[in-house]
């Protein structure tokens, strides 16, 4: 009976194992990738949200005191008319939906609400200067800061940011690095792909090989002979074994 | 609308007029005085600037036929702001800077002024002033700005005071205020709201408006938000088209109170508004009562009136077509167009008693050369340091029969308004 040809040996025994062996690596691979990936969005979206509310409220609390500051003289020597004007400009920064001022009574002197100035503001206390998250019927929710005038003494300043104009923003910014992630997280996976890939094939070559010799084909790899690394070293290795092995060779 | 700067071709010259400017010939030659204007020509509020300015040419055209100033034809460089305060303010630096204006004339507009304003005083150095710009706001009226401006109308505070005093003294003390959300509408409230501390009220309800709205808009939420404070009068300050729109849903909400509505909304587009293609007009514009700052263009025993009524039939001053990017059909006769006459007729006064030599370093003294002048409609004119303000006369109209008259017994008009 006569001996399997050598490639259909190459093909059936050898790639099976190394297919195994490079699913396994991949699967690693893509399990590393998405655990790092995981845990750096959750970080990264903890660290963007709160780094960037923190400085939403902190830029409003800075118009709201440069609102206040550039008041007084307005409110005590000049025209509402001037001060409406001022609190105008300021509304055309991003993110500031609405901006009023109070008197130290608490009358609301200069605003910027149409229709009207919201229940829940008119209910609440316009002397206060605590921040507060608000949510106003047919406008949204808002973190609204205040600052007094004069210490106090002559009014109040209240900034209203728009949380949905921040929610999104921060979501931009999320979404642009887990863009970035992901673009890099795909180039590394092919890359450990083709690596597992360069590895795998020579493996394969090797494989079949040892195959060959167990079977005393007489086929020999010489590309495979040649190669000076490990690889070469064992199939010359292999082929060193084969030939004790065969009768009549020395060590018999 | 986005800016739309249109450059007036009202001059033949204008090339010839900017390399002088490079000069720096300060607005005024042998021939011309070049006055600088920003204005609303196009948006919602576009009839403003273009009664204003035709009211304003009916008067330099009489002037310019006649020969001009000693000479010198009287000649407007003129921009499109569209009453947004960006705009005005681009204008207004490139008509110091570039155009190199003799001085300032026709403005519209509060929130427009008031951001002007700071320029003047940064350019102090070059002597340009603003003079009778269309608007009652305190601003141009007291420091820091207040030096850098002339007026001839009455101010709001004087329009809103005599509403609410006439309004009281007829019994209704429940006053609510609906205005623009921004410094014309403040400026306005802020006066509502000191006439009424001086009655011991207060503001009973106030709604807003986002500047620009046209009478398509609906004012419902408005009117429901005054309607739930019981109001037994609303003081309106607005444009023309958004408070056109309030009156309309207020009468058919069954808001039935009188409207009042400051000088600067424009009575007879506002008028037209609520009247054009409506049988039941009436009923939409027998609550307004609007005050004015001149008197009656149809009460010609008044010499000034009559004056006008000739030239703007004489002269039919149109607006240059450069400026016309949008519909619009003057009025042979308005309020406005009365305003920008007188304001023309005082300016050419000022511009003559400059005399030979006219520079802008002598203009401020001119005006206060101006005592006890008479304009042709019953009150004298006076100008001082300490007194920047032409007029001060406040009067009444009501709708009768399609148009705008003096309104003489208040309690007889809105005896059963709301009744």
């Amino acid at each position: 009976m006569s001996a399997p040809e050598p490639s259909e040996q190459r093909e059936d025994v050898p790639d099976i194992k190394v297919k195994k062996l490079f699913r396994k690596t991949t699967f690693g691979v893509f399990m590393l990738f998405g655990a790092i990936g995981l845990s750096t969005s959750i970080l990264n979206v903890y660290t963007v949200d709160t780094h960037l509310s923190e400085e939403y409220i902190s830029n409003s609390k800075g118009i709201a005191k440069t609102i206040a500051d550039a008041s007084v003289d307005i409110l005590l020597n000049r025209d509402l008319a001037a001060l409406q004007s001022l609190i105008d400009q300021f509304l055309e920064i991003q993110g500031i939906r609405y901006i009023y001022i109070t008197d130290e009574s608490g009358e609301f002197i200069a605003h910027t609400f149409v229709p009207g100035i919201p229940e829940e503001i008119l209910q609440g206390d316009p002397l206060s200067t605590e921040t507060v998250e608000r949510t106003l019927a047919g406008m949204g929710d808002f973190v609204e800061v205040g600052s007094p005038i004069l210490a106090g003494v002559a009014g109040t300043v209240h900034v209203g940011m728009d949380r949905g104009l921040i929610a999104l923003k921060i979501q931009r910014a999320i979404g642009q690095q887990m863009w970035l992630f992901v673009v890099v997280g795909a180039i590394g996976v092919v890359a450990a792909i083709w690596l597992v890939n360069l590895a795998a094939k020579p493996m394969a070559r090797l494989m079949a090989y040892a195959v060959s010799l167990a079977r005393d084909d007489e086929t020999t790899d010489a590309e495979l002979l040649d190669r000076n690394d490990e690889v070469g070293h064992l199939a010359r290795l292999f082929r060193h074994f084969a030939s004790r092995r065969k009768p009549g060779s020395d060590g018999s | 609308m986005l800016t739309r700067r249109t450059l007036l071709a009202i001059s033949l010259i204008a090339p010839w007029i900017r390399v002088r400017a490079a000069n720096g010939f300060g607005g005024v030659s042998d021939d011309e005085f070049i006055l600088g204007t920003s204005a609303a020509f196009s948006g919602p509020s576009r009839g403003l600037g273009i009664e204003l300015y035709r009211g304003a040419m009916a008067y330099f055209e009489h002037i310019n036929r006649a020969g001009g100033i000693s000479g010198r034809r009287i000649r407007q460089t003129i921009y499109d702001d569209g009453y947004q305060p960006d705009p005005a303010v681009q204008n207004s630096t490139t008509l110091m800077l570039d155009d190199d204006v003799f001085l300032l004339f026709g403005y519209v507009g509060t929130p427009t002024v008031t951001r002007v304003l700071p320029l003047l005083k940064k350019f102090q150095d070059r002597d340009m002033f603003l003079f009778f710009p269309f608007t009652g706001a305190a601003p141009q009226r007291e420091p820091p700005y207040g030096d850098f401006a002339f007026n001839l109308r009455a101010s709001y505070g004087q329009e809103t005071a005599g509403l609410v005093d006439n309004f009281v003294a007829v019994g209704r003390r429940r006053i609510a205020v609906f205005y623009q959300a921004d410094a014309y509408g403040r400026s306005g409230w802020a006066g509502v709201r000191k006439a009424l501390a001086r009655h011991g009220e207060r503001i009973v309800g106030e709604a807003t408006y986002q500047r620009g709205s046209k009478f398509t808009s609906v004012m419902r939420r408005q009117v429901e938000i005054l309607k739930d404070r019981n109001p037994e009068a609303v003081i309106c300050i607005g444009s023309y088209a958004a408070c056109a729109a309030f009156a309309r849903d207020a009468v058919d909400l069954g808001l039935n109170v009188p409207l009042a509505n400051l000088s600067f909304v424009g009575s007879e587009n506002m008028l037209k508004l609520l009247s054009e293609g409506r049988d039941d007009a009436e009923r939409y514009t027998q609550l307004l009562v609007n005050s004015q700052v001149v008197p009656s263009y149809e009460d010609v025993s008044i010499p000034a009136v009559r004056e006008y009524r000739e030239f703007m039939a004489r002269y039919n001053p149109e607006v240059p077509a450069q400026l016309v990017t949008e519909e619009y059909t003057p009025f042979p006769h308005s309020f406005v167009s009365l305003e920008g006459f007188l304001d023309a007729k005082l300016l050419v006064e000022i511009l003559r008693r400059l005399g030979d030599n006219p520079s802008r370093e002598g203009l401020e003294q001119a005006v206060f050369t101006i005592r006890d002048f008479d304009l042709g409609i019953g009150e004298m004119v006076s100008f001082a340091p300490d007194r920047r303000q032409g007029l001060q006369g406040v009067y009444y109209t009501v709708v009768d029969e399609g148009r705008f008259v003096t309104l003489d017994d208040w309690e007889r008009r809105f005896a059963n308004v709301g009744a």
